[in-house]
């Protein structure tokens, strides 16, 4: 039996757009017929719940509520192909398998949870759960910048780990640390992906560049677009705007997660 | 001079089946028409009766733009023929042709061409080869230039170096299929020359990693008890997965 997998997406620093290839990738891959979950780690803050049409306020229970054994995995799983809404792009997730669990697993948060008891081990038999309860082939999360424990536990628990950092030396620095931390957890499949490349540069010699120092695939390179900053609707990209190149390399990173076995 | 006629009209490719005789004739009923500079040989819109054979000196072949302004379409030399199709359709002329220095043209009327293929009725059946083969060659091209032009859209310019040079391939330098496809060759090496160009304007970045720093932050990290405590159950979740 093929058991869904746990995708992790991880930035050490804030700004790469993280949210934004979250939530892209998860509907792409949810387009290309899979059955997808998607944990939003922080549901404070607007993030990967806004690009697919949803506020906290519609949000109830969460994965916490779940940890803590308060609420079924059922109750918290959010349908977003039955609730695609006006927006264009979203539209197209219309009766796609793809689910939205919010959580707010924070650093403080954590902490708490990891003193009450949840370990790794629970939280992973949670993502398990997760998965089984709703036949998932993947499972996305969306993990916080740096290299807090909440993030150490997404990583250890990951199946495959993409790392997005923008073409510059402060993220490649970062991006070392994490790249040498998911080996020592033993991540079965690290990609990298390169946000945010201004046009002017060579993307295919930053793709060389980075692989050769990091000894693992760069699965994409996408540029800095001002048309996704400006997605003033807060719908997903890559599905109101197929034809960009944001949105065309962006198809590459999602390849190239289906392509792992 | 009249030699040097005789030897003009045969190398085009129009007279090229002429016997000897023939064009003779045509030569003998030939006004030379003696041009200064901007001098109109012909005018667009006139009636057009007779073709001209550039003897000495170049000409334009100009039309208006949209805004009235002269627009050259081409320009032409010895040995070249303008107005050729005017001896069988006599059609408005095209375009206008001026004198851009001091000219000869030799200008053979529709009516001495019509007097030779009464004369001799072979005639016809040559110069219809001629037309035929001048369309059978420009449509060739122009078939294989949509097909370049395709292949460019899509960046592909490899079929430059799979392709004879196309001047050399040409019968005569009056064929117009010939000039418009080496101008178009031309064009394409320019544009994969400026493709090629921007291409390596393309900024290369370098990066570095402190890599005193990166060992420092690993250690950090994994040197505590829950990193320790992390890693095994890691391992174990990762053995268990395995054997499922």
């Amino acid at each position: 039996m093929n058991k869904g997998k746990i995708v992790s997406i991880h930035s050490f620093r804030g700004g790469t757009g993280k949210s934004n290839t979250t939530a892209n990738l998860a509907a792409q891959v949810a387009l290309a017929g899979k059955r997808v979950g998607v944990v939003d780690t922080d549901i404070q803050s607007p993030g990967i719940h806004v690009l697919f049409g949803l506020d906290e306020t519609k949000m109830g229970k969460t994965i916490n509520d779940f940890l803590h054994g308060t609420a079924t995995i059922r109750e918290i799983g959010f349908p977003i192909g039955e609730n695609t809404g006006g927006a264009e792009g979203r539209a197209k997730l219309a009766g796609k398998n793809l689910w939205l669990f919010p959580s707010s697993i924070r650093g403080r948060e954590i902490s708490q949870i990891l003193r009450e008891g949840v370990d790794f081990n629970k939280l992973n038999e949670g993502l398990q759960t997760t998965i089984s309860e709703f036949d998932l082939d993947y499972l996305f999360i969306d993990t916080h910048p740096g290299l807090n424990e909440e993030t150490l536990l997404s990583i250890a628990t990951s199946d495959i780990l993409i790392i997005i950092l923008r073409p510059d030396n402060q993220d490649l620095q970062g991006t070392s640390v994490t790249v040498d931390i998911a080996r020592s957890l033993d991540v079965p499949h690290l990609m990298l992906m390169v946000n945010k490349a201004l046009p002017k540069y060579d993307f295919a010699q930053i793709k060389k560049e980075i692989e050769a120092k990091f000894s693992a695939p760069v699965s994409g390179v996408l540029p800095l677009t001002f048309d996704l900053a400006d997605n003033a609707s807060n719908d997903l990209f890559s599905l109101r705007y197929p034809d960009h190149e944001w949105s065309k390399s962006l198809r590459g990173v999602a390849d190239a997660i289906l392509a792992v076995k | 001079m009249e030699n040097d006629i005789l030897v003009q009209l045969r190398s085009t490719s129009l007279f090229r089946g002429l016997s000897d005789e023939m064009l003779a004739t045509l030569a003998e009923r030939a006004v030379m028409r003696k041009l200064a500079p901007n001098d109109i040989l012909m005018k667009k819109g006139e009636a057009g009766d007779s073709l001209f054979l550039i003897h000495t000196g170049w000409v334009k072949i100009v039309t208006e733009d949209s805004k009235g302004d002269e627009l050259i379409l081409n320009k032409c030399g010895p040995g070249e023929i303008i107005g050729e199709m005017a001896l069988l359709d006599s059609e408005p002329r095209s375009a206008s042709v001026i004198a851009l220095e001091d000219a000869e043209a030799l200008e053979v009327k529709q009516s001495a061409f019509q007097d030779a293929l009464d004369k001799d009725p072979d005639i016809s059946l040559s110069i219809i080869r001629s037309y035929s083969n001048r369309l059978r060659f420009s449509t060739t091209y122009i078939e294989k230039a949509i097909d370049w032009a395709q292949k460019i859209a899509e960046g592909d310019y490899s079929f430059i170096d799979q392709t004879q040079p196309l001047s050399k391939n040409a019968q005569t330098a009056d064929d117009k299929a010939a000039q418009l496809l080496s101008a178009f060759f031309t064009m394409v090496r320019k544009v994969k020359e400026r493709e090629d160009g921007l291409k390596q304007q393309l900024e290369q970045l370098s990066f570095e990693i402190d890599q005193a720093r990166r060992k420092q932050e690993f250690e950090e990290i994994t040197g505590t008890e829950f990193y320790a405590k992390l890693k095994e159950q890691a391992k174990n979740l990762r053995q268990k997965r395995a054997q499922q």
